[in-house]
Formats: structure tokens, sequence, C-alpha cells
């Protein structure tokens, strides 16, 4: 009787090794996937706000009080009308990084810039808010006071489809919140100053500062 | 073990490796992974700075960082065959990018996530490949912790 009586239950030598090659063959390629990598922590930025008003410098401090100012006008003491204000500021030009002559006219505006940063939800709240405080008057050397809620401002950002992301307003002689910053955003647009002239003053040189302010609790 | 096992093992490991890419559909071998274990970064670590942020521009890629990299790839495995090198940046490495020079035996490059970049053509030796790479690391600030593990690897594709 020839040797192939149970060619099923007893394969060639040969067709029973094969299947055993590939698979210790395949399982070298497997291991082979393991090869090691180069790798590196990374740690993310730090949280952070930035505000700048009037003359600033990118990513840095600048100590610089920008002064807005108008000299009323005898005439227009007496006829009244709003009288448009002026500015020492020369910062025409972005701090975002794009350099953008966001204003134009400086001795006119005041540029106005603020960012908020953080590297992931859990790493602060989701925005910074933009306050603006005022006093409840500006003085003079002999006391006599002028409201601060006398001075009010536009806003202007050329180029910008939102342009009034920090709205015009009048001082109220308190805190104002005047913006919200989503994280990871730069605001900025210009902030042109109006005096309101509605009452006659004593003679003399009136001062009040205004400080801005962004916080992210 | 019978034939028949013995033909249902090797499939059910063909077709893991088949999952894994390491070999493709018709049977030949695909990419490699090569060892680099002996490659190492300077500094160890690295911690990202903010980049401007311009109101028109989003946040994406808004985090900056620079590391050198001492590049040590064992070839042995593939010495004497003709193939490409590809530095490769995972797809769960996501919100990063990778931007390099090297000082010349590898190629220059870019890698967003789940991308590879072809770093070098040609048959290699059994030893080393080595360089010195010099990486800007971008990411976007969408993380999930204030760190986290860059891991790159790179793979052998033969010709």
């Amino acid at each position: 009787m020839p040797l192939t009586t149970h060619p099923r239950r007893t394969p060639p030598a040969t067709a029973t090794k094969a299947p055993r090659r590939a698979f210790v063959a395949l399982c070298f390629l497997l291991l082979a996937g393991e090869a090691a990598a180069w790798s590196l922590s990374i740690g993310a930025a730090t949280r952070r706000v930035y505000l700048h008003v009037g003359n600033g410098t990118a990513e840095g401090n600048n100590g610089t009080i920008n002064l807005v100012s108008v000299t009323v006008p005898a005439a227009a003491l007496i006829a009244g009308g709003a009288q448009a204000m002026t500015t020492n500021s020369t910062q025409s030009n972005s701090l975002s990084g794009d350099n953008f002559a966001t204003c134009p006219t400086p001795a006119s505006q005041i540029l106005i810039g603020a960012s908020y940063r953080r590297s992931n939800a859990g790493n602060g709240p989701a925005s910074a808010t933009l306050t603006v405080t005022s006093p409840a008057n500006l003085t003079n050397a002999a006391g006599d006071t002028i409201p601060f809620s006398e001075i009010s401002w536009t806003v202007s950002a050329p180029g910008s489809p939102v342009p009034g992301v920090i709205p015009a307003g009048t001082f109220n002689g308190g805190t104002q919140t005047l913006a919200t910053v989503p994280a990871n955003t730069f605001i900025e647009n210009c902030h042109t100053f109006t005096y309101a002239n509605s009452a006659i003053r004593a003679a003399g040189t009136y001062n009040g500062r205004v400080t801005y302010t962004l916080t992210s609790p | 073990m019978t034939h028949a096992a013995w033909i249902r093992m090797a499939g059910a490991v063909l077709a893991a490796l088949l999952a894994g890419g390491v070999v493709n559909a018709a049977g030949a071998p695909s990419a490699q992974r090569l060892d680099d274990s002996l490659s190492h970064t300077v500094p160890p670590n690295v911690q990202l700075q903010w980049r401007p942020l311009p109101p028109s521009a989003g946040a994406a890629l808004s985090m900056e960082g620079w590391v050198r990299v001492n590049v040590r790839i064992d070839t042995a495995p593939v010495a004497g065959r003709p193939g490409r090198v590809y530095m490769v940046l995972p797809p769960e490495q996501r919100g990063l990018e990778l931007v390099w020079t090297s000082q010349g035996r590898l190629q220059a490059g870019r890698l967003t996530p789940g991308e590879r970049a072809l770093v070098y053509s040609g048959v290699l030796g059994a030893g080393l490949l080595e360089d010195q790479i010099t990486v800007r690391l971008r990411a976007s600030p969408d993380w999930d912790s204030p760190t986290r593990r860059l891991n790159v690897h790179f793979e052998w594709q033969p010709d």
C-alpha cells in the first residue's frame, strides 16, 4: 500500500515545518517594532497676562504714563461744546507681534492692547478681565474739581473686523469693566478722548490719573 | 501542534503584524522601526515660551522652544540594504510641530503629528547613523497638563 493512505493526518515533513519557520520570522519582526526612540519632557509656557496703555514694550515692562490733555480756549468756556483731547503718546504700531499701525495718529490716540495666555484648561480661568479705574474728580492746585465723568472716549482700529473690541465709554469715577479677554487672544484698539466742557470751571490745571488693569484670578 | 493549528497561529500573528504596519498587505516588509536608544537631547527637558500673538492670528502653535538632539540610530538590522530612514511623529502627539536643521548627515525637515519625514536615503552601514539636529518645537496651548512627553522615533523603509 502506498504511503499516501493518510495524507491529511500525516502531511509531509516540509509542510509541517514551513508554518513554524514563518511564525519564528514574524515574531522577530514583532519584537523589532519595540525599538527605542528619542524622548523629551516639555513644559508648557507659564500663564501670563500682558497689558499696555499708550507707549509700551512688547513682551516687557514699560513704566511710561502717558498724558492726555486739553487746553480749553476762553471762548469755548463761555460757549461750551466738547473739546478733543490730545496725547503725548507715540505708540502707533501694535505690540502684538504684527507691528500693524493700529493707531495712525497717536497724538490724538492711546493704543491699548491686552492678551491672556494659558497652556491648558486647568491652567487658570477661560478669560481675563480688563478694567479701568478713575477717581471721582480731576483737581487743581486750589482744590477745585471737575468730575471725571466729563471725559469720554471713542474707539477705532483701522482694518480690524472688531474695532470696538474694547468699547467706547465715559469714566464714572470708579472701576469699570471694559472687556473680557478670552484665553490665548490679543485684543487692541485706539482710544480718542473728549472733554465734555459742560460747565464753566475755575481757572487752573486739573489733573487726575486713570489706571487700566488686566486681571485673571 | 497540528498543521492546522500552526496555520491558524501564523495567520493570527500575520494579522496582528498587518494591523501594526510591520508588513504590508502584499506580505512584503513595510517600515521597520529602528533603535535609537543611544540618542539624547540637550537639554534633557525644555521649557516652552510664548510666541507673539497678533490679533488676527489663532493660538495654534503659539508656544515655542528649542532643543538639540544627538541622534544615534542603530542601523545594523538593515545594513547593506538600500532604503530610506524616516523620522516619525506619532499621531497622538497632537498640537505639535517640529522643524529641524542638521549637520548634514541627516536631512533637515518638518514634522506634524501623524507624519514622517525623510532624513536619509541610501545603503546604510552596520554601525550608527549619527548627526546632531537642532529642533524648533512649537505647540498649541491645548494641553491636558503643564508638562508632556515628546516621543519621536525613526523607521526604515526598503526601496
